[in-house]
């Protein structure tokens, strides 16, 4: 007999996301259909805007990606102007960009993600002297005697007893697909907490170089901030080694904290490898060493991977009108001349035409349009894309400073690369590449203070800033690699104004419905083949899920002013 | 000193979901006191990312669109233990919202020990549009309330200094 699950929304994620899932007499899944609830337009509220302030509104799109749409956006104009920024401009982009990443993957991996993995009840169980024992087997991280962890239990069943579990409600504690023992359960709880205090330091690398976080300032032509070693008002001596201590601090706790964790957690999991998915693998690339023109500079490389197979690394270009389309069969959108032709977003078009039933609603019909994520193709081929992508990339290309961590992880789980095919690979992906940015911010760092070393202050090029000097019609595309994987902005600009402006965000790809062909997206191919342990309970969907790191809020945006929702899991 | 931060909520995309953003840069040009411990923040939906702004002050000044529990057309303000009670809204990064925010503070054993949220119930939440005829006509006397937390604030403050 099949049975249905549906979870509606995905908890602990950005927007709304409903996946149903099919499942066999086992409980296996045997097919899932991934919906976007919320619709998006931010492209209708570009359209006949100035592009130099496209980027104040592209980063208002998202609670958590403001930084990767700002950059993307400024990305865009200046490539259909022909801008070419200053090099202190590119590093400083550079670093502020490895920041983010290296903020938001740690924030993903311990506040969205280990509480699929981790049972915080548990942890109230445990023997504060064990977890101390095992947290100095693990690592010389020196916050890990046996007082330490006991006062953070007493703290945490005094939270718990309160009833107030605040971040903690909501999750399946005691099911029984936890595997860690409360020794470890309470190691990584602390490392929760602390993760969440450390977080806040790194990106005030943010506040230096933007001007102010949350919400830092970029510029069409460069960045706007002001450098000079010797005045108090700009960006100095002083703020450059607050900088480097920011650095030196991160770069520590992730090897010190995270990926050991990391490699505890996994130790005790490593035979649930479900999750894998698709196979298909894509990357725009990002941190140009140059130009963005020219991908042979990018630290982090273009290219498309098929099926699994390392051996054959495909060419990628985004301005190809065929390569990168998207189709809106079973997308609440309608194209002019027909909803299965994928359209290059240069081409783009953004017209919904919402056809499922009045919601709150229990059922959607699959074999139509059923969600608001248009279906992002890559030479008409589904693709993940975020860190397993570029992890795999990087390994398939032997970058050593990649393919040693990658290495190091597998080894001390004693399994094969074949493992990073899974959820937990993907998950793996993510820590290892956070260590790989931060370490491109001390590179970065390193690269400013030589130039800055050599006279040049010049962080902007203003030379194109009047509209007058523009193209009458100029089409751009500014791309870069989100946390969550590859970001792109097009734009068209005309008579000084935006004409039409499309993004395509990673959570669109890794989320995409069926296309025309019934091709499965990210998520819901990955989804298939695992069982559950107590469908009421779908521990097992969320793992995956939030494995891709889920950001629906750009791909789709809501407003929920009404706090009391609670995910309803549903088995019809 | 003790440090003050006045941090405004929500997408300034999407008409009075903006107005906790607009209301804090407003008060932040209007309001004649001063302290060099005030920090203005335009904190818009970004969750976790605030936790900063919530554990280093000592007084915390939060504007917000919210939804009252009786929905009349006024400005609203909690105090300290009213709050939890009427901060059901979540923001993002992902899905945290202040309520949130606050049990992280309180397990980090930094809740600001001064709270107030000042907050309008939104009349129009349609993308690309400006603050609502309803949301303007509510904003000076939300301005107003926050000006006076801040000066109250800062006399007591000097008071404390001064003794």
């Amino acid at each position: 007999m099949s049975r249905k699950i549906v979870v509606d929304p995905i908890p602990r994620i950005e927007g709304h996301l409903r996946i149903e899932a099919k499942l066999g007499a086992d409980n296996t899944i045997e097919d899932a259909f991934s919906t976007g609830t919320m619709w998006r337009g931010i492209e209708l509220i570009l359209k006949g805007r100035d592009p130099r302030d496209a980027w104040a509104f592209a980063e208002r799109i998202c609670g958590v990606c403001t930084t990767v749409h700002a950059l993307a956006s400024v990305r865009c104009v200046e490539d259909a102007l022909g801008i070419e920024i200053p090099p202190n401009a590119r590093i400083i982009r550079n670093l502020m960009n490895a920041t983010q990443q290296t903020q938001d993957h740690l924030v993903h991996f311990y506040h969205l993600h280990a509480l699929d993995w981790v049972d915080v009840v548990s942890a109230l169980k445990a023997d504060p002297k064990e977890t101390s024992r095992i947290a100095r087997t693990l690592s010389s991280w020196p916050k890990s005697s046996p007082g330490y962890f006991n006062d953070l239990q007493q703290r945490l069943v005094g939270f718990v007893e309160s009833g107030q579990l605040g971040i903690f409600s909501n999750g399946y504690w005691g099911h029984s697909a936890y595997r860690l023992p409360p020794e470890v359960n309470l190691l990584a709880v602390a490392h929760y907490l602390e993760a969440l205090s450390f977080q806040k330091e790194i990106v005030k690398i943010h506040t230096v170089f933007g001007g102010k976080n949350p919400h830092p300032n970029y510029l069409v032509g460069g960045m706007a901030c002001a450098i000079d070693p010797d005045r108090d008002t700009a960006i100095n001596i002083e703020t450059l080694s607050r900088v480097k201590r920011i650095i030196d601090e991160t770069i520590a706790f992730i090897e010190q904290v995270y990926i050991p964790d990391l490699i505890a957690i996994a130790g005790y999991y490593k035979d649930w490898l479900y999750g894998g998915g698709l196979g298909n693998y894509l990357c725009y690339g990002d941190f140009p060493e140059k130009s963005l023109d020219d991908p042979s500079s990018l630290l982090w490389p273009r290219g498309a991977i098929l099926d699994k197979d390392l051996s054959t690394i495909h060419d990628v270009d985004p301005r190809d009108m065929n390569q990168v389309t998207e189709e809106v069969s079973h997308s609440w959108y309608s194209y002019a001349n027909g909803d299965d032709k994928g359209l290059h977003p240069w081409e783009g078009e953004t017209s919904p035409n919402y056809t499922g039933p009045k919601p709150p609603f229990e059922h959607l019909d699959h074999d139509e349009k059923y969600s608001w994520l248009k279906t992002p193709r890559w030479n008409n081929h589904p693709m993940e894309v975020g860190p397993l992508a570029r992890v795999l990339l990087q390994y398939a290309k032997s970058d050593p400073m990649i393919t040693d961590t990658v290495n190091m992880v597998l080894g001390k789980l004693d399994v094969g690369v074949e493992a990073l095919y899974s959820t937990l690979g993907r998950t793996a992906a993510r820590g290892i590449e956070c260590l790989q940015t931060a370490q491109f911010m001390r590179h970065f760092y390193n690269q400013l203070i030589d130039n800055i070393r050599t006279g040049d202050y010049r962080t902007a090029n203003t030379e194109l800033w009047e509209p007058s000097d523009w193209p009458k019609d100029a089409k751009g595309f500014g791309y870069t690699e989100a946390p969550r994987g590859a970001l792109g902005h097009w734009i068209h600009i005309r008579e000084e104004k935006i004409e039409d402006y499309q993004i395509v965000v990673p959570s669109t790809w890794n989320a995409s419905p069926r296309d025309a062909e019934g091709k499965v997206g990210a998520y819901e191919s990955a989804l298939r083949g695992t069982p559950m342990a107590d469908p009421e309970k779908p521990l097992e969907i969320l793992r995956t899920v939030h494995s891709f790191d889920p950001c629906l809020a750009c791909a789709s945006h809501v407003f929920d002013m009404n706090g009391d929702e609670i995910t309803s899991v549903k088995i019809v | 000193m003790p440090r003050i931060n006045v941090i405004g909520l929500g997408n300034v995309l999407f008409g009075d979901e903006g107005f906790g953003v607009e209301a804090v840069r407003r008060l932040e040009k209007q309001c004649a006191v001063r302290g060099d411990d005030i920090l203005f923040v335009d904190g818009g939906t970004q969750g976790i990312y605030l936790l900063d702004y919530i554990e280093s002050a000592d007084a915390l000044l939060v504007f917000d669109a919210i939804i009252p529990r009786e929905y009349d057309r006024q400005v609203y303000v909690y105090r300290n233990d009213e709050l939890p009670a009427f901060i059901y809204r979540k923001m993002s990064s992902h899905q945290m919202g202040l309520s949130e925010l606050l049990s992280v503070a309180r397990l980090h054993g930094r809740v600001p020990s001064e709270l107030v949220l000042i907050g309008i119930p939104p009349d129009n939440l349609d993308m690309g549009s400006p603050l609502s005829e309803r949301a303007e006509k509510l904003m000076p006397e939300a301005l107003d309330a926050g000006c006076r937390q801040l000066r109250a604030w800062i006399d007591r403050q000097q008071e404390e200094t001064a003794r």
